[in-house]
């Protein structure tokens, strides 16, 4: 027995603490008094404010109740009367934990119910003046957010808004119907002195909005809040507003959030969200244990807000808002909107401004280059000149000596005829003029020499083509007869005019005149050199150059250009490389093949000058 | 010292100033443009003269002009006068017979000099020329025994063993030998031999 008993005991202390555990705990709620209608924005952002905070709670779940008394449009003692009975009815077997009441009326409401409805609960208000406070302090386990909505406020964002102000409407319902607002009406010497009133509260809708279209410059409307016309036609705070804002002339101070999206140029106005989240914050720590009476009231709940499409449309500009406001609805600029469009269309204009630099870069230095090179080919060319005149000295020498041949003979006679007893004058006369031109004649061939020695830059000027080959021709003549070459020139009628450099030109005839005639030094006779001049199409003249040699090796024909190919004993391989330089920097092209009947023929085209 | 100088040169005024000087010393003086022109209308080298060549002109060049002469037989020496003188081409002039090699510019003197030479060198030719068609008339009056007799006595054959190659009596080549120094107008075996040389009947 005694055992049993002991096992029972034991049973028991096993069993006390899961049972103790399993008790569920009572959900906790609060139930939210709010004095307004439930339609409209401040409705929605209060009630969110509350549901955001006591829905995140952690552990147990909070019920919300809610009851929208809408005292604005509805009171009385009967009507009063009656909402106690019903929520006595209604709550009767729903215990509450927590209290919201939101905004003066409803508190007092709320209180006056207290003692016989919920007499030891907690209340927390919501939307409380400041000034409304000091009537609080005799009631117990009463706490909540307070906010500080002045006339005052209103004015200066008023002055804000219209710097020169001098005249303020007031537009709004009456102030005793006036829940938020009510205390102003004991405000305006104070708040509006120097100033000009217009008084448009408590009119009916159709005046106020007459009203508000003939308002003078240099004012502002304060705006309160109106909810019917004055006629028994009731309307949702935001409907009345913007049947108000749609006729207003000058701009609106507003006192709630919501009235900013609809018209409202801004003010210090309540925000619904902020003090439906504050009173929920303070809900949520009585029911946490704090006793209400612990929990000093929170300030919050009023802001000074505007509206950026209309600071845009007064003209307003964001350094003469009172310090601490905040601009809604900011029109965002263009890099605003499309961020990364904007971006991704800078890096590209960035890119390829870089790219852009780089290549006007590469340019430079491309240009610089190729002067460069033209400076380089304008020297091997000079070289190749010295080089092709010692070649061609017996050409020089003949030119020279013919002239100075005839001058020693024409000078011998001359002194022969003078000598004599009875000497011809006119014939010595004659013989003058003819040294004179000999020597005029030697001259020219020195200064051509000169000329084609000279290291002189490219430069090109308007030249006639068949003149610079029949030059280049009679001055190979004496070169081609001394080796055994039959040279002849066949050119097309007229001139043929180009841009050129003439020596330049003149050296790649004579590069390729000589060139051919080495490359006959092997045949024993018919050594023929062709040259021709003929016009390629309209724009463009071509110049061969043909031999009756051995022709170039088919597997050789591209590479007989190349700096350094040769095929002489004696050649440095330089002539036909310079020749292609200086055909490309006249923009032409040059290139050689064989012909069918034995001999190769080089080939050169330049554009024609335009 | 009197005659014909045939100038060829391409350079106009060359041609007018060596035609003046060439005057002055008291020459012919014909001047052409080129070659072909010479070619074209042959001068008469019966005549004392000589051509004044030069080397570089267009077309028919001077040494190819001097080997079309050589072909035609034409006797006229050749005096080349070149602006620039090239070996090959000194040495190949030469060769085929050019009386000189001159370079421009050249004094008076001198290519006065080469002319006269040129002239003297014409004159023997001519002479020569002249003397051979002289012997060469008389050989052809001889008739073909004494030809025959003529050609064995100048190889030195005794007039037996020219009996014998002939078939014939050593008189008969006697009379035949004393008609061959007769037609001939030789008086010794010697001059005879001379003759035969020129004729080229030693070759």
């Amino acid at each position: 027995m005694v055992r049993i008993c002991g096992w029972i005991i034991g049973l028991l202390a096993l069993l006390a603490p899961i049972c103790v555990s399993a008790q569920p705990a009572r959900p906790h709620s609060v139930l939210v008094l709010d004095q307004s209608d439930l339609r409209g924005p401040f409705h929605y952002q209060l009630w969110s404010g509350l549901r955001g905070v006591l829905d995140a709670r952690a552990g147990v779940r909070v019920t919300i109740y809610g009851e929208n008394l809408d005292l604005p449009r509805f009171g009385g003692a009967v009507y009063t009367e009656s909402l106690k009975r019903h929520l006595k009815e209604k709550y009767r077997d729903r215990p509450i934990d927590v209290i919201v009441s939101m905004g003066r009326g409803m508190l007092e409401h709320t209180l006056s119910w207290r003692a016989e409805l919920w007499p030891d609960t907690p209340i927390v208000f919501a939307m409380l003046d400041e000034r409304d406070l000091a009537k609080l302090e005799q009631q117990s386990n009463v706490t909540g957010v307070i906010l500080k909505n002045s006339m005052a406020g209103a004015i200066k964002a008023a002055r804000a808004v219209v710097p020169d102000l001098d005249t303020v409407a007031l537009v709004g319902d009456a102030w005793e119907r006036q829940a938020l607002f009510s205390h102003w009406s004991e405000e305006i010497p104070a708040a509006t002195s120097g100033l000009n009133v217009i008084d448009i509260v408590g009119q009916k809708m159709s005046d106020i909005r007459k009203r508000v279209a003939e308002l003078p410059e240099r004012s502002a409307i304060i705006y309160t809040g109106v909810f019917s016309d004055g006629e028994g036609t009731f309307y949702p705070a935001a409907t009345a507003f913007g049947m108000i804002a749609e006729k207003a002339n000058r701009p609106i101070i507003v006192g709630a959030e919501p009235l900013l999206a609809m018209g409202g140029i801004g003010g210090y106005v309540l925000l619904a969200t902020e003090i439906g989240t504050e009173a929920a914050k303070i809900a949520l720590r009585i029911l946490n244990g704090e006793r209400a009476g612990d929990i000093p009231p929170a300030r919050a709940g009023v802001k000074p807000l505007f509206s950026w499409p209309q600071m845009q449309r007064w003209n307003v500009s964001e350094s003469s808002l009172p310090e601490g406001s905040e601009v809604r609805f900011r029109e965002q600029t263009f890099l605003e909107r499309y961020r990364w469009q904007s971006m991704a269309v800078v890096a590209a204009l960035l890119l390829q401004a870089g790219l852009i630099t780089f290549l006007l870069h590469e340019r430079h230095l491309r240009h610089d280059a190729e002067v460069e090179s033209r400076n380089r080919m304008s020297e091997l060319a000079h070289v190749n000149r010295n080089a092709t005149a010692g070649e061609l000295s017996s050409s020089i020498a003949h030119e020279l000596n013919q002239p100075l041949g005839s001058i020693l003979t024409n000078a011998e006679t001359a002194e022969l005829i003078l000598r004599s007893d009875n000497p011809d004058l006119e014939e010595v006369r004659e013989i003058l003029a003819d040294i004179k031109r000999d020597d005029q004649r030697a001259g020219e061939v020195i200064r051509r020499l000169r000329a084609f020695l000279k290291r002189t830059p490219f430069e090109t000027r308007e030249v006639d083509l068949n003149e610079i080959m029949n030059e280049a021709f009679k001055f190979l003549s004496v070169q081609a007869s001394g080796r055994n070459v039959a040279l002849y020139l066949q050119t097309a009628p007229g001139e043929l005019r180009i841009n050129g450099d003439p020596i330049q030109l003149q050296q790649v005839i004579l590069n390729l005149v000589v060139n051919s005639m080495d490359a006959m030094s092997a045949i024993p006779y018919g050594r023929t050199v062709i040259g021709r001049t003929e016009l390629n199409g309209g724009s463009a003249v071509e110049i061969s150059i043909s031999d009756s040699g051995p022709g170039i090796p088919s597997d050789k024909l591209s590479q007989v250009f190349d700096p350094f190919f040769t095929t002489k004993d004696q050649g440095m391989g330089i002539g036909l490389s310079i020749a292609r330089s200086i055909i490309l920097a006249h923009k032409g092209n040059i290139w050689a093949e064989n012909q069918t009947g034995g001999g190769a023929t080089f080939h050169f085209t330049l554009p024609l000058a335009a | 010292m009197q005659g014909h100088v045939h100038v060829v040169d391409d350079d106009a005024s060359f041609r007018t100033a060596i035609e003046r000087r060439l005057k002055l010393a008291g020459y012919q003086v014909a001047t052409y443009p080129s070659a072909q022109q010479l070619l074209d209308c042959l001068p008469d080298d019966s005549e004392p003269g000589c051509i004044l060549l030069d080397v570089h002109i267009p077309g028919l060049s001077g040494p190819e002009l001097q080997g079309r002469l050589n072909e035609l037989g034409l006797t006229l020496p050749i005096v080349f006068l070149t602006g620039h003188a090239d070996t090959p081409t000194t040495v190949r002039t030469i060769k085929a017979g050019a009386e000189d090699f001159l370079t421009k510019p050249v004094e008076s003197e001198q290519l006065l000099g080469a002319i006269a030479r040129a002239m003297a060198r014409h004159a023997t030719v001519r002479d020569e020329r002249s003397r051979l068609g002289e012997v060469r008339a008389l050989a052809a009056e001889l008739t073909p025994r004494e030809q025959q007799v003529f050609g064995l006595v100048v190889r030195g054959k005794l007039n037996k063993q020219i009996a014998h190659e002939l078939g014939t009596t050593e008189r008969t080549i006697k009379a035949h030998r004393h008609q061959v120094m007769e037609k001939m107008k030789t008086r010794s075996l010697a001059e005879l031999v001379t003759l035969a040389e020129r004729l080229g009947m030693l070759g």
